[in-house]
């Protein structure tokens, strides 16, 4: 066996590992947590919009207690400012000097609950530590941790108090999605859990922060050919001429289906990527970047139908 | 989905067998079929086929029209703006034109299919020819599809459809053809799940169930004429028959009657045009019918006057005629005989000599009672010249222009006690009558219901003792029977009464001033005169009964007058269509095909789809094995990717054992396709092998 191959299996299990933690908790989201770990291993963001109660608080601390890794949550309230996010200096008595006291941004996974309930300002505060992976504090830059992996949710059926995301932070997330009710016998399952203890308390971790960092790596090493990355393009130069669509989406989106794509691939066992996995990719990743024109909203189109619409149109490679 | 080698030429072949129009047909063929030889094409947009498809839609129009104002077999638009009897002749003509039409319609989208064939992308974009596509195209929210399709299968139905048309050899031979011809075009097409027996018993017996169903449609189609024939004869009767005129007379309720315009005339020099315009005359009267006795046979052919090449013919010879004047009518009887429109024409008192008549009249004829007949065109402009003195009608008959109904007697002669006349002298007895009816009756179109019944009353009886009120007819009719039984020779006559003025010398008939009268013998100057004992008020009644839109009527009616007379060859514009059509159909097809830039040498392969990059791995084997199953009738569609396709496909329990070497099969080639470090030399053989394993395979089930 190569190294790279055995980089690849150890990738995998890392995977596994975590995945299988999560389903312990999670009952019938497989799909959903694929997804999350597809973001997570290829450096991406993701924004969770699902009704409360779905589990998406779940997911996050479940996905964060499996990773020996720091997890803080942040409540978005409208009166929120950027300084409670990012931190503050405060001046010491003591020794006559300014300390910097680190904001709950200095997390590997930070789960910024109802994103929408806090003012622009704040919200953008997250833009830099979500693109660059640092955050510029009094005039001094400070890198994050090398994990930082964002999971914010948005409650899609409130409006009033909310500020809606505006598209640029929109196309920092590399993926939306949503999580969904359960079947009746899933939320059973979930009921008898939870008879006398909530599982989560009992979860162990599975994985060190190395074996996510390595499966970050082994992610960049799947291979794609040249064939496929144009299909990716094509597929979001599509969303671009639609009619009806006022934004389409930008290369950042090529560039996120493209390595989610490639994280999909390693956790299917192959070393590089298919057509299925970008299809399977496409409407999580690009959907939520697109800015739909009132009248088409009104007429019933969805940025997911149009994106779905283009992924069945879109001559596909085979 | 491109038809079978050779399939378009075989059925143009067949098509042209069938019209008579073989060289043309095997013409069409091979220059459709060249294009599977020759690689020139053209590059053209969705806008060019779109104007091709809208020439080729011009060019029917102009062929239905052309076809429509030449074949001769009568009748026009005639029921839609024009309230006469037109549409039994212009379902006729219709029938023929859309026939005509339909046997050349694989001539008229010819080019458009040949501009398939000799295009780049072989097909044509839906949104040119329908505009519902083209709205949808437009309107379209989220992704904007075009959608391609190939017409050749299309346009092989039409050629099929136009040979059914003229199927001179026989309904054997076509139906024949045609199975050979759809087995043919289906074969290709076939879902290959299934074994050659099922599909050829199937074939048998959708052509069994074809041929059973147009026999039955036949024979039903003979069943409804002859249940109809009777009914049918209902709305044939509308024009003046020479044989006889059935009276409204007993009928009740209003009658109603068209104020349409139905016959137009000019005279000269400002002349007063002639009052009534006969169409026929007749003799016996019996049950609320008027008879001339005989039947068409009496009509004699009259011969075109000589020195008048045809244009002129003496009604009575010898005869001075002092008034003239010109009028137009329709003619929208049918003759059976000849096979063209035929009909009585409105000709006023006394006329002499018809001139001016166009060639397209292929017959003129009279018979005893005064019917003048014309047949040939559905529409006639011709002069007639008239005036005092004899006429056209047979000399009075004894036995005809006597006789009074048996059941009649009884009324009438309580009327001849009322009248109490003394005098013999014929210009008196008229006199009396006249003013008799004047004075103590009224017109009216309304017949109460009668309240207290009368079982032995006729409804002449029942006029003339108690309501002592109606229409023209009634009052034609008695009069003409009282005249008789005082004595006196008469006819009963049909016809119109001329009133209407429609500008200088111009005058206007329309469909309620038609109108009975009297013919009266008069024995001094050895003719018969019009005798009219109808109240002078009837006009005025008739003409309350105008619309309020009565203009707009007239200027539909109008119209159709023009389009009549274009259509009948009576006016020039017939002969300048042909020559604006022409040129105009020439500079679009200039417009369309010739544009500068349009031409290009194109190799069928370009370099500008996608979908022609030599991306690595289109040499695979895996795609034989894709044809293969989706021949079996489970085609991929194109977004959707492998694995997808062959989940759907092998859900078919006959290839449950394929799943799993398809799937180890799938990964290779994958790997061959999207692995940029692609198969090694021994897999890549592996491939081939497994390939060729599961073909055989797939070969046996």
């Amino acid at each position: 066996m190569t190294n790279s191959a055995t980089n690849l299996a150890t990738a995998r299990a890392t995977y596994q590992k975590i995945a299988d933690n999560i389903s312990q908790i999670m009952r019938g989201q497989s799909e959903a947590t694929r997804h999350l770990l597809a973001a997570l291993a290829s450096g991406g963001h993701v924004l969770l919009e699902d009704y409360p109660g779905t589990g998406k608080t779940t997911l996050a601390k479940a996905l964060a207690k499996s990773i020996d890794a720091s997890f803080k949550r942040l409540q978005f309230t409208p009166d929120l400012l950027p300084s409670d996010i990012l931190g503050v200096s405060i001046f010491n008595q003591r020794d006559q000097q300014f300390h910097f006291h680190e904001g709950p941004v200095f997390t590997n996974i930070l789960l910024a609950d109802e994103i929408n309930r806090a003012s622009p300002r704040t919200q953008s505060a997250l833009l830099e530590a979500m693109g660059e992976n640092q955050v510029s504090v009094e005039g001094e830059r400070r890198n994050l941790p090398e994990l930082f992996f964002v999971i914010a949710t948005e409650n899609p059926v409130e409006f009033r108090g909310t500020y809606p995301l505006p598209e640029a932070q929109m196309d920092r997330f590399a993926m939306q999605f949503t999580l969904g009710y359960v079947s009746p016998e899933e939320e059973v399952a979930v009921l008898t859990a939870q008879e006398h203890q909530h599982p989560i308390e009992e979860l162990k971790s599975a994985v060190t922060l190395a074996d996510v960092i390595a499966l970050k790596r082994a992610v960049e090493n799947i291979r794609i050919s040249d064939e496929l990355k144009r299909y990716v393009v094509d597929l979001v130069a599509a969303t671009r001429k639609v009619s009806g669509v006022q934004l389409g989406a930008s290369p950042r989106a090529s560039l996120a289906l493209m390595k989610t794509a490639q994280a999909l691939a390693l956790f299917e066992g192959a070393d590089f990527v298919t057509p299925e996995q970008i299809q399977k990719l496409a409407v999580p990743v690009i959907a939520h970047r697109l800015v739909l024109e009132p009248q088409a909203r009104f007429s019933g189109l969805t940025a997911r139908s149009v994106v779905q619409d283009i992924v069945k149109k879109i001559k596909v490679p085979a | 989905m491109k038809t079978p080698p050779f399939l378009l030429l075989a059925v143009l072949v067949f098509w042209g067998w069938q019209s008579d129009l073989l060289i043309l047909g095997a013409l069409m063929g091979v220059a459709l079929e060249s294009s599977r030889f020759i690689k020139t094409r053209w590059d053209l947009s969705t806008d060019d086929f779109r104007r091709l498809w809208n020439f080729c839609v011009l060019l029917a129009g102009a062929l239905a029209l052309y076809v429509f104002s030449t074949n001769e077999g009568g009748g026009g638009f005639g029921t839609l703006v024009h309230g006469s009897a037109a549409g039994r002749t212009a379902t006729l003509s219709g029938l023929h034109t859309a026939s005509t039409l339909a046997r050349w319609m694989p001539m008229m989208f010819f080019l458009f299919i040949a501009a398939q064939n000799f295009s780049e992308r072989e097909t044509i974009p839906l949104s040119a020819i329908s505009l519902i596509f083209r709205r949808r195209q437009q309107n379209a929210v989220g992704i904007k599809p075009e959608w391609y399709v190939n017409i050749a299968y299309p346009y092989f139905i039409v050629c099929l459809f136009s040979a059914s048309i003229h199927a001179n050899e026989g309904a054997h031979t076509f139906f024949g053809g045609e199975g050979v011809l759809l087995a043919w075009a289906l074969w290709p097409l076939r879902a290959r799940r299934f074994n050659f027996a099922i599909w050829i018993s199937t074939f048998l017996l959708a052509l069994a169930l074809a041929y059973a169903g147009s026999r039955g449609i036949g024979q039903l189609a003979q069943l409804a004429q002859n249940y109809n024939a009777q009914w049918m004869t209902r709305w044939l009767s509308s024009r003046p028959d020479p044989t006889q005129a059935m009276t409204a007379i007993g009928q009740i309720g209003e009658l109603q009657m068209s104020s349409a315009i139905v016959i137009r005339m000019e005279t000269k020099n400002g002349a007063p045009p002639p009052s009534y315009l006969r169409e026929a005359s007749y003799h016996s009267y019996r049950s609320q019918t008027w008879f001339a006795g005989g039947s068409h046979n009496e009509f004699l052919d009259i011969p075109a006057a000589a020195n008048s090449g045809g244009t002129a013919y003496d009604l009575v010879p010898g005869k001075t005629n002092t008034a003239d004047v010109s009028i137009a009518c329709y003619i929208n009887g049918w003759s059976s005989e000849l096979s063209v429109p035929e009909s009585l024409l409105p000709l006023p008192s006394g006329s002499g000599r018809l001139e001016n008549i166009p060639s397209s009249v292929v017959a003129v004829k009279q018979n005893l009672t005064g019917g003048v007949l014309a047949a040939g065109p559905g529409f006639l402009i011709f002069d007639a010249r008239y005036g005092a003195g004899a006429t056209l009608d047979s000399p009075p008959n004894t036995n005809w222009d006597l006789t009074v109904p048996t059941n009649e007697i009884p009324a009438l002669e309580q009327i001849v006690a009322e009248l109490k006349i003394s005098s013999t002298n014929p210009a008196q007895v008229e006199l009396a009558v006249a003013q008799f009816f004047a004075n103590k009756f009224t017109y009216s179109t309304w017949q109460r219901p009668d309240k207290t019944p009368h079982p032995n009353e006729t409804p002449l009886a029942r006029f003339l003792l108690r309501t002592r009120s109606g229409h023209c007819e009634y009052f034609a009719t008695a009069t003409v029977l009282l005249l008789r039984e005082l004595g006196i020779r008469t006819r009963y006559a049909v016809g119109y009464y001329a009133h209407e003025a429609d500008g200088e010398n111009q005058y206007v008939v329309r469909g309620r001033d038609a109108h009975a009268w009297c013919l009266v013998w008069n024995d001094t100057t050895k003719a018969w005169e019009d005798f009219d004992t109808t109240p002078g008020s009837w006009v005025a009644t008739e003409s309350q009964r105008a619309h309020a839109w009565q203009s707009i009527k007239d200027f539909f009616s109008w119209l159709h007058f023009q389009f009549s007379k274009f259509r009948w060859g009576q006016s020039h514009l017939r002969r300048y269509i042909l020559w604006a059509v022409i040129p105009m159909m020439g500079f679009l097809l200039y417009q369309i095909v010739f544009r500068r830039g349009r031409k290009r040498q194109a190799q069928k392969s370009n370099n500008k789809n996608s979908g022609a990059i030599p991306w690595p791995g289109l040499d695979s084997e895996f795609y034989q094995l894709e044809t293969k199953i989706a021949a079996r009738g489970l085609p991929r569609q194109s977004g959707e990717a492998l694995s997808d396709w062959l989940a759907r496909a092998l859900a078919e329990n006959t290839l449950a054992d394929l799943r799993a070497p398809l799937a180890e099969l799938l990964r290779l080639h994958y790997r061959h396709r999207f692995d940029p470090n692609g198969l090694n030399a021994e897999e890549r053989k592996s491939l081939a092998q497994k390939v060729n394993t599961v073909l055989k395979t797939l070969a046996e089930k």
